[in-house]
């Protein structure tokens, strides 16, 4: 260890069965910081994990990921963390593997956050860090579940569903690491709240668990960063409580190795008035599985949804978004782009739910999908279910190829057809991109698009 | 041989899923001097300059277009703009998610790789739009997207005249364009060949009807009818099919084959 001091580290190899999940519990308990581990919660999750259909057995058309052939090999689980004397201080322009004793180029926080937390694999990195002085930004544990159990009470473990899905509850079961953000009523931010999640060098099995709460008209942006190259295992969710008024929005940035493996599912629940806008940039690892959803629970709540990925190489994702319109007036606004080249495979189904006492409810649903090449395959399945009259209802979906007459029309400017092909593109996925929080992080996005638009091998029909 | 200045085609044969539209095409376009095609619906006027551009639907028979000596058919759409060769769109293709700017300053960068450091390049932008009567704001939209008709002919004119290519072919210009519009499109062309740049373009402007050429005025009138250009000469003969339309060269036509 370097300049830091390691604490109470465990590590031990991960299998999803209860013989493991009894060690982790056994582990937690003996932390010996007076907060008992919920044991019960966590074998009912593994229960419900092992009981659990595998996702996506329904009408997948092309898409050909089996859940149930997903191997566990040579995965550690780890919980604790390190102190480091060094504030990890600056992003890195692209994904690289991480050490958790070298602070040089580490993808790390961005100078100007509100906030944030650090992990390597599991592990939590404990820097010097700008917590804004009127928030909370702690690592979710055992102990920090206990302190803070009456704000978390109604949002912990209630907004995602883990119950009806295979992968949040393993995620449930095996937690090992986390953040919990609190925003209090009336305040709002003007810098993000950032939580780093970087790989472990060696192969871990990490388990994220990130609630966060904003009170009454409170405001802020979280930006959630996946980095590193390990061949990381990593399966979490992500909890959010949106107050009265309150106006959230969580971007997440995944940019794992090109083995890595990552799910999650990420649900909100909008007060009345409340805002959340989710933005999604599925760009690394091998398999990606998201699930985003919003709960509209009173007058006024409002969700969007702004998601793409672009699968190169062997890539796949699987995202399903949701917008629950339980009452009414409620609005929702979902836009995704997708691409995949080489043999790239993507599956994007579009929930809306429109209850019966959500009328004079507004949703629109827009997802268009660009394929580069013979082998990549994208599918589309929206579903749309209204059971309230006097509602606004609107869905669009198309799965296409780059437009000839755009290709050519820029062949007539001079700009050479592989550089036509980068520009149509990149302007493809714009849409999506001009939602997202902040022109630096906008940049950001653009720079990895184009950067996996060179590493694509096959980009043409 | 000495190297012809012009864009020129000889025997030009096109075919359009395997149908034959052109059916030998001789044409001089010289440099500083404008010519008008002129023709009815489905004579080839757009054939030819989808063809001269390198649209990879037209399927060249038999026959040369070159470029002031340089065979544009074996070269790909881009290396024949490289070459000089502009093609203004009846019906420009939109590019969603790509700014005005951005376009205007690849295409800038892609034919005249050499020049133009980023304020130049921006006082040449505002002054090109303030001789279209453009507003800057058009600059921040996507290319062609959501675009009126006249604005996307605006546009075509923008970028003729960022890019003052050497030859330029306008192709039907003037349609759906009212006369506000059209005004503006000729100052704009009018304006580029009395420009150090634009002096020396030869304009081919593809229009069926001769209203444009009150505003861009053509020194050589041809009428192509049925793939073949049928007639050739000076001013008049447009004023000529204005008061006639195409008929009367269509049966003169036809009675010189018989």
């Amino acid at each position: 260890m370097p300049s830091g001091v390691s604490e109470t580290l465990a590590t031990l190899d991960f299998t999803p069965t209860a013989a493991t999940l009894d060690r982790v519990i056994t582990f937690l308990d003996g932390q010996g910081d007076g907060a008992a581990s919920d044991t019960a919660l966590r074998c009912e999750a593994l229960a419900r994990y092992e009981a659990l259909p595998a996702p996506g057995a329904r009408p997948s058309r092309g898409w050909k990921y089996d859940y149930a052939a997903l191997k566990f090999e040579e995965l550690r689980w780890t919980s604790g963390r390190i102190e480091m004397a060094t504030i990890p201080s600056r992003p890195a322009p692209r994904p690289r593997p991480v050490e958790a004793g070298d602070d040089v180029d580490r993808p790390a926080l961005a100078t100007e956050n509100a906030g944030g937390l650090f992990f390597v694999g599991a592990t939590r990195v404990d820097a010097p860090s700008n917590v804004d002085p009127r928030i909370t930004v702690v690592p979710l544990t055992e102990s920090s579940k206990h302190h803070f159990a009456a704000r978390l009470a109604g949002t912990l473990h209630e907004i995602v569903d883990w119950r009806a899905d295979k992968f949040a509850a393993l995620a449930t079961a095996f937690e090992n690491c986390g953040a919990f953000v609190h925003v209090p009523d009336g305040v709002q931010l003007d810098t993000p709240i950032q939580i780093v999640f970087a790989s472990a060098p060696d192969d871990e099995a990490v388990f994220p668990h990130v609630v966060v709460i904003l009170g009454k008209d409170a405001r802020a942006t979280v930006l959630e960063r996946h980095v590193g190259e390990g061949d990381s295992f990593t399966c979490g969710i992500v909890e959010v409580h949106a107050g009265d008024g309150a106006e959230l929005d969580y971007a997440v940035v995944q940019q794992t190795g090109e083995a890595a493996r990552i799910f999650f599912s990420r649900d909100a629940r909008c007060e009345r008035d409340a805002q959340v806008r989710w933005h999604l940039a599925e760009l690394g690892g091998a398999l990606a599985r998201t699930v985003l959803g919003a709960k509209l629970a009173a007058p006024g709540a409002r969700a969007e949804v702004s998601a793409l990925f672009f699968n190169t190489g062997m890539q796949h994702v699987d995202l399903t978004s949701g917008a629950d319109h339980t009452v009414g007036p409620t609005s929702s606004d979902t836009v995704v782009r997708s691409a995949a080249t080489d043999r790239g495979q993507g599956r994007y189904v579009g929930n809306i739910v429109i209850r019966p006492k959500a009328h004079r409810s507004d949703a629109s649903l827009r997802d268009d999908a660009l394929l580069l090449s013979k082998h990549a395959h994208i599918d589309s399945i929206p579903a749309l279910e209204i059971a309230a009259n006097d509602v606004k209802a609107f869905h669009g979906a198309t799965v296409g190829s780059l437009d000839e007459d755009a290709l050519f029309y820029a062949g007539s400017r001079g700009i050479a057809r592989g550089e036509a092909l980068r520009l149509i593109t990149l302007g493809f996925f714009e849409p999506v991109i001009a939602r997202f929080p902040g022109a630096a992080l906008r940049d950001e996005i653009r720079t990895s698009l184009d950067g996996k638009i060179d590493d694509a091998t096959e980009i043409d029909l | 041989m000495p190297i012809t200045r012009g864009l020129v085609a000889r025997d030009l044969r096109v075919a359009v899923e395997n149908k034959e539209i052109l059916k030998g095409i001789d044409l001089t376009v010289e440099p500083g001097r404008v010519h008008a095609l002129m023709g009815p619906n489905g004579s080839g006027k757009s054939t030819l300059a989808f063809t001269l551009a390198g649209h990879p639907g037209y399927q060249v028979l038999s026959g040369s277009a070159t470029l002031d000596g340089e065979e544009l058919l074996e070269l790909p759409p881009d290396k024949r703009a490289k070459a000089g060769l502009f093609l203004s769109f009846q019906y420009p293709a939109a590019i969603p998610g790509v700014s005005v700017a951005n376009f205007l300053r690849t295409a800038r960068m892609a034919v005249r790789p050499e020049d133009l450091n980023p304020a130049k390049f921006r006082k040449l932008v505002f002054d090109k739009l303030d001789t279209l009567d453009m507003d800057p704001a058009f600059l921040g939209r996507y290319v062609n997207d959501g675009f009126s008709g006249g604005e996307k002919k605006r546009l075509e004119m923008l970028q003729m005249a960022i890019i003052a290519p050497k030859y330029a072919v306008l192709d039907e210009t003037d349609s759906g364009l009212d006369i506000d519009a059209l005004q503006s499109v000729g100052r704009s062309v009018n304006a580029l060949r009395e420009s150090d740049e634009g002096k020396d373009i030869g304009f081919l402007v593809i229009t069926h009807y001769p209203r444009i050429l009150k505003y861009v005025p053509a020194d050589v009138v041809h009428i192509l009818i049925d793939g073949r250009i049928v007639k050739t000469g000076g001013p008049e003969l447009a004023n000529e099919i204005e008061r006639d339309g195409y008929d009367g060269v269509r049966d003169e036509a036809a009675a010189a084959r018989a």
